[in-house]
């Protein structure tokens, strides 16, 4: 159960829009810290915008609400600032960022920051042993940031950011989608490392149960048409992979 | 000296429209610089009048293989003046007279050409010569610096004989505080069958105006690769021409820049085919940031004649700054109906989604330029062919980047 007397993200009655088409409505979600949360729903339900609303994203509009993350009203900073007080995201469909090799950038987000500003043997031993830990190449490291990397290469970057950055609390957008087993093995393992090292604190978003099997939920969020209209324990991931979401959906239908 | 304007420099063999102010480069020589041609070099030096001579052997052996031949002009002097005397360009008009002449000499151009040409050879004077006799294999390495109050220019003249391979290294810099000018102009002849490869690498200061000059003569088979990496100087100006003369001649032009503060960079590259089978591909990468400028101008001329030859032109760009201006113009000049030539630009901002993930890493816009500037210059140094580029590339980067020798001494490390 989330401890609501003291979340570490706590989503306040968000509504948010892009080009003033309301996406998100009233949106209330409240994870605490060291919790394993799931925001489960169909597609197109809104559940990708609710984690880069989180994150600041300038596509959309927050029309109402606030989002409090440690403690701070962070629904006004820009997202490089909500990175630093320890937000993360990863992206379902990571972007390539030619003429920027992967080792460059690493250097680039983890200098200023407190704890992560190693020295630089430090830091070359520090993302050599993520890569092994992650069963990726070190040739990698070298190369342009996404670019010709496989889908799963990509989120295997995801993982080694997240790994590296330690951030307080992670948004998992879909990280499992399109990964064959190898490359959802160690994804896994990137999230349970995550978890053991950093005492971390996951949101996870997915439409799929089977990346959840390994991991202890502590509360699952059902999304649909942009509005919670279900919350409960880890008990309901059991029933959603049974009968899937067309008994909320009837909800959805019944809230408009 | 005085303060002298050289005008019509790298001027684009046929214009464009006037009001977008890219025809050609006006360079502003500031007053008081001594001439000077102060330069190192690691070999012996060459033949005099090499190159020279090489031509004229050149024009031998091509007299030899075309006898008989007449250029073929665009229209002849009767049909010209039955459309009037206007159907034809200034540029078609000056492509046919001295095509007709049939005299290399004349038909051998200077990238920068114009007023440009004739300082850097006034201020250098007799040029010094590289070369390679036939079958040899040499190689050899040029240090031009930045003299403080000095235009200070080299002249040379590389010349590969037929079966041999040189490549020559040009290092620009500036270690010592200063403001003037540098600069090389520099003729190439590569005989048949050899292998020319010349890489010039600037790092100046902003206080340095750069002109680099060069022109470019190919016979049969003969393969051209030139690498430029422009890092630095408050204006730089390149002009690159090239006559590709020879069957299967190939040239490569691999350009690298990177803009920033208020630095104004001008480029201007002309490859003529002449010979059958001739093969080009000019590749410009660069990064923009601050408010620096920048004008390439890449013509293709395929000359009546060159049948099968084939021409390439890429220009990739990334504008990292809102403040940043970048124009390029890719030409396809066509005077042959069995050819190809391919041109394309990819000129963009950081896009959006780019920003949103490295900002959701932790990045400001300023810390993702930063970045960008940061990369370009550690590309430069990975590809620095000699350790006096590579420490020339770290001098100027640890002006531009904190840290950026420790951050490259990394990458010796890894590799090493």
């Amino acid at each position: 159960m989330a401890n609501e007397t003291n979340p570490l993200l706590s989503i306040q009655g968000i509504s948010a829009s892009v080009e003033e088409k309301q996406i998100l409505h009233n949106v209330n979600l409240d994870v605490a810290p060291g919790e394993v949360h799931v925001l489960m729903g169909p597609n197109g339900a809104g559940k990708s915008t609710m984690g880069h609303v989180a994150m600041g994203e300038p596509t959309y509009t927050v029309d109402s609400g606030k989002i409090i993350f440690d403690g701070q009203d962070i629904t006004d900073l820009t997202p490089d600032k909500r990175s630093r007080a320890g937000l993360f995201l990863s992206f379902q469909a990571p972007v390539e960022v030619p003429g920027v090799p992967l080792t460059s950038f690493l250097r680039a987000i983890t200098t200023g920051r407190e704890g992560l500003d190693m020295k630089r043997k430090e830091f070359r031993k520090r993302i050599r042993s993520l890569a092994d830990e992650l069963d990726m190449d070190r040739a990698y490291l070298d190369r342009e940031l996404g670019v010709g990397f496989s889908g799963g290469e990509k989120k295997k970057v995801e993982m080694l950011q997240l790994l590296l950055l330690q951030p307080k609390l992670a948004i998992l957008d879909e990280t499992d989608s399109g990964l064959d087993v190898d490359a959802l093995s160690v994804v896994s393992h990137g999230m349970k490392l995550y978890q053991e090292t950093c005492n971390g604190t996951l949101l996870i978003i997915t439409h799929n149960t089977r990346i959840l099997e390994h991991l202890s939920v502590d509360r699952v969020h059902v999304m649909v048409k942009g509005r919670i209209v279900a919350e409960g324990d880890a008990s309901m991931i059991a029933d959603i992979d049974q009968n899937g979401f067309e008994q909320f959906e009837q909800a959805a239908a019944n809230a408009e | 000296m005085e303060a002298r304007t050289l005008n019509n420099v790298s001027a684009m063999p046929a214009p464009t429209w006037h009001w977008l102010h890219m025809n050609d480069a006006t360079v502003e020589v500031p007053e008081g610089l001594d001439a000077a041609s102060d330069f190192a070099i690691d070999v012996a030096e060459g033949t005099a009048g090499a190159f020279d001579a090489a031509m004229a052997a050149a024009q031998e052996a091509w007299d030899a293989e075309h006898e008989g031949y007449e250029y073929q002009r665009n229209y002849t002097d009767e049909q010209a003046e039955k459309l009037g005397g206007t159907s034809l360009s200034a540029y078609q008009q000056g492509v046919d007279e001295v095509e007709a002449s049939k005299d290399l000499a004349r038909m051998f151009d200077m990238g920068m050409g114009g007023d440009a040409t004739a300082y850097l050879r006034e201020v250098a004077g007799t040029a010094r010569v590289i070369e390679a006799k036939r079958g040899e294999h040499a190689s050899a390495s040029v240090r031009i610096a930045g003299l403080d109050g000095h235009a200070n220019v080299a002249a040379l003249d590389i010349v590969a004989a037929a079966d041999s391979e040189l490549d020559v290294c040009i290092t620009v810099d500036s270690p010592t505080p200063g403001t003037g000018l540098t600069g090389s102009t520099i003729r190439v002849f590569a005989g048949d069958n050899a292998k020319v490869t010349i890489t010039r690498v600037q790092t100046l200061d902003d206080s340095w105006i750069d002109l680099d000059d060069m022109g470019l003569f190919l016979g049969n088979q003969a393969d051209v690769q030139i690498n430029q990496t422009v890092l630095g100087a408050g204006k730089t100006y390149t002009g690159l021409a090239g006559d590709l003369r020879g069957t299967a001649a190939n040239a490569n032009v691999v350009t690298r820049y990177l803009g920033h503060g208020d630095q104004k960079i001008d480029f201007n590259y002309t490859l003529r085919h002449h010979g059958r089978k001739t093969t080009c591909d000019l590749y410009a990468n660069g990064v923009l940031a601050g408010t620096s400028t920048k004008t390439l101008r890449g013509t293709i001329d395929l000359i009546r004649g060159a049948k099968g030859a084939e021409g390439k032109e890429t220009d990739n760009v990334l504008l990292v700054d809102e403040g940043v201006h970048n124009k390029t113009v890719p030409t396809i000049l066509c005077n042959e109906d069995d050819v190809m030539g391919n041109h394309g630009a990819t000129i963009g901002h950081i896009r959006k989604e780019q920003m949103f993930y490295m900002a959701s890493r932790g990045l400001s816009q300023k810390q993702a330029e930063a970045m960008f500037v940061s990369a370009s210059l550690e590309d430069a140094y990975i590809e620095a062919p000699n350790d006096a580029t590579r420490e020339a590339v770290v001098r100027l980067g640890n002006k531009l980047v904190d840290g950026f020798g420790e951050l490259v001494e990394d990458n010796e490390e890894e590799l090493a």
